[in-house]
């Protein structure tokens, strides 16, 4: 018998539905957008915050303290997959990685935006081995041959995100320890043979499936490293952040803090903060929405990926619900596929990418014809894909709430004993009590999801109105194709979320 | 692993069919994601573990549950087979073969027959008595309609080795770095003999 969890109440989807309409319609109505006020925070301008932020940014230590947790943590994972019990809720290996790393990454993005990055084990791992920095010298042992033009896109960590979504859930990774285990040890591979043949971290930059979607997430997040004073910037000839000094490694990714401004790329990891010889480099805090509705630059493969963060995030929904067996099983039956159902699976996968994708393309392809085609498609296309963003956003983290706060329960019990050994799976009393044991209360869950969805769709608003201002200055009423998109995509996924949901393990 | 035995026509028509009625659909039960082994006690909690697996080929939904979930080399164990129709949920009545080979690497992979079984009480009970620990394959095989059809299951007796992912990863990451080691040599050197020649 498998359980589920209740969705949201009725009553959270009439607020919900409520706030759209009435919030949409004013959006069409109202006149041209405010200027965008610039008012952001430096962290360490504050004698609270100054302590903590230049205790992880300014020395090397506490960040590689946090790494060294994480890389044993991530050992400990492979250890219990490929040694420890196949049963997937008393293993560390899955409850560790996939109800408590994977579904915390996003709600963390919320806060601490592409923390993870910094600490992420594959990223640490390939480093200690292709660049290790030993106490006598620095060895390394990469080829650092420039990544060829044909990869320099997200376009590969896209198809990664695709093919990393189709182990996840159609071949079912996160309920084998032992493939969980495998993963992890091809993703170091990966960066390993990623960084020892390209300089800088290739593979964080256009391969990593996990960060890019942090990246791109992070667009959203209140928190930016940005230079405290762009004059300094501006008259800065070394570009220490971009080049690196002596004692600290050149961006990872290739930035130039002086014209950085978007998250997207950037892995946290503070080398700018430490290599700037001004010291004019600081994490700051930002109102969430600025990098989306205005200072995030379109482009034609990044447009590719906020549409699949979009289709991928409501397929993994999909996929949860208690109907979505029945529809594979009778869709193999048409097409006689059997086993695991695997071929059923890529299908629905590969539908469930092409609708929101043909969706975005016909209201893009039907504003452009209502505003007289003083834009190009392409342009439009891009321009607007920004609004995908925080529909895609708020309902991941909605989602991964529910797995985080309903399914992390068990964390004390598998770190106490991670392989699992010797023990049963869960009775269907453990299953119940599991069910009520919960990390914060039913009602509080369902106030933060409905609060998220309103939250998503008032980004998404903004970015429409600011970003629709400045492509198609005239456009007024005939914004409402895009409108019509983003209820659409918002009220499915709110739909979703009111659903009962599989619990995973 | 699993092998699809089924007709395969008039497909875009089905599927059109499909998608409709499939948007139509009202929500229905859910159960055990098909094909993955799902573990958990039986209804008497005293007994150990099992392994069971849904899965469904052609017109059948086929569940096979292995008691105990983790069986040794020389312990008794039993294998159940529980197949009924899509449609109309009958029991399949026509007797089941069991086959086993060894899946292991660089082994012996001979299929042997365990036992062929008829329905009892709706269930097939096929026991088995392994010697060594490994990776096995049980093959069910039955015909109804005039068709044959065959599914596999994993059976895993004893502890599993798992040193080889660990040494291919490992394996593999050295290999890269070697190679990366004698290119560098090599440029080093390429390099050290064009210095030359410009001096000279």
């Amino acid at each position: 018998m498998t359980m589920t969890h209740p969705g949201l109440p009725e009553l959270w989807g009439y607020l919900v539905w409520g706030f759209m309409l009435v919030f949409g319609l004013w959006s069409l109505m109202a006149g041209t957008p405010h200027e965008l006020q610039r008012r952001t925070l430096n962290l360490e301008a504050f004698c609270l915050t100054r302590p903590l932020v230049q205790f992880f940014t300014r020395s090397l230590w506490p960040l590689w303290l946090l790494k060294l947790v994480v890389v044993i943590l991530f050992l400990l994972v492979i250890v219990a997959g490929l040694y420890g019990s196949p049963i997937a809720e008393r293993n560390l290996a899955t409850v560790l990685t996939w109800n408590i790393w994977w579904a915390g990454l996003i709600v963390s993005v919320f806060f601490l935006g592409s923390a993870w990055c910094a600490v992420c084990p594959w990223d640490t791992l390939a480093g200690w081995m292709v660049r290790p920095r030993l106490w006598f010298a620095r060895i390394n042992n990469s080829l650092d041959l420039k990544v060829p033009r044909y990869l320099r896109s997200v376009w590969p960590a896209l198809l990664m995100f695709i093919g990393l979504t189709w182990l996840e859930l159609g071949v079912g990774v996160t309920t084998s320890p032992y493939a969980t285990a495998l993963l992890s040890l091809l993703m170091v591979v990966l960066a390993t043979l990623s960084m020892a043949l390209f300089r800088n971290r290739a593979f964080c930059r256009y391969i990593c499936p996990v960060g890019r979607t942090v990246g791109f997430y992070s667009q959203l997040a209140p928190v930016e490293l940005r230079p405290i004073d762009a004059d300094v910037c501006a008259a800065c000839t070394t570009l220490e952040c971009y080049n690196g000094s002596d004692k600290v490694d050149p961006c990872p990714t290739q930035l130039v803090m002086g014209s950085l401004t978007q998250n997207t790329y950037c892995t946290s990891c503070g080398n700018c903060v430490r290599s700037c010889p001004q010291q004019n480099v600081s994490w700051r805090l930002r109102p969430p929405s600025h990098e989306a509705v205005a200072d995030a630059r379109p482009h034609w493969d990044e447009a590719w990926f906020m549409l699949g963060l979009l289709a991928l995030t409501a397929f993994h929904g999909l996929t949860m619900m208690p109907f979505w067996e029945q529809w594979m099983s009778a869709f193999a039956q048409q097409i006689g596929d059997s086993g695991q159902l695997l071929v059923s699976f890529s299908v629905g996968l590969f539908i469930s990418l092409l609708l929101p994708v043909l969706l975005y393309a016909l209201t893009i392809f039907v504003l452009r014809h209502l505003n007289g085609r003083q834009v190009g498609f392409r342009s439009l296309f891009t321009g607007m894909v920004f609004i995908t963003l925080p529909l895609a956003f708020v309902y991941h983290i909605a989602h991964n709430l529910n797995h985080l706060v309903r399914e992390g329960v068990g964390l004390v019990e598998v770190f106490m004993n991670p392989l699992g050994s010797g023990f049963a799976p869960l009775s269907m009393a453990e299953k119940h009590q599991r069910h009520f044991d919960m990390l914060i209360s039913q009602d509080a869950l369902f106030v933060i999801q409905g609060l998220l969805m309103m939250f998503g769709f008032w980004l998404a608003i903004k970015v429409l109105r600011h970003r629709g201002q400045r492509l198609l200055p005239q456009a007024g009423w005939r914004m409402l194709p895009v409108l019509v998109f983003i209820i659409a995509v918002n009220g499915f996924h709110l739909w979703l979320l009111m659903q009962p949901m599989v619990m995973r393990m | 692993m699993y092998y699809p035995v089924k007709k395969f026509k008039n497909i875009f028509y089905r599927m059109t069919v499909l998608t409709l009625a499939l948007l139509l659909s009202a929500n229905v039960f859910a159960h055990h994601v098909l094909g993955r082994p799902a573990y958990s006690l039986n209804e008497d909690s005293n007994t150990p573990p099992s392994m069971q697996v849904e899965t469904q080929i052609g017109k059948y939904f086929v569940t096979y549950m292995i008691f105990p979930a983790f069986p040794k080399p020389g312990e008794k164990g039993r294998i159940n087979i529980y197949a009924s129709r899509i449609d109309s949920g009958d029991t399949l009545a026509s007797p089941i073969t069991f086959l086993v080979r060894n899946d292991g690497w660089f082994v012996d992979k001979t299929e042997e027959v365990l036992g062929t079984q008829d329905v009892y009480d709706g269930v097939y009970r096929q026991g088995f008595v392994f010697k060594q620990n490994g990776s096995y394959i049980i093959t069910a095989k039955f015909e109804a309609d005039g068709e044959p059809y065959s599914i596999d299951f994993p059976l895993q007796i004893g502890e599993s080795t798992s040193m080889l992912p660990i040494g291919v990863a490992l394996g593999s990451i050295v290999l890269v770095l070697v190679a990366v080691n004698i290119v560098q040599r090599k440029r080093l050197m390429r390099e050290k003999i064009q210095d030359t020649r410009n001096d000279a």
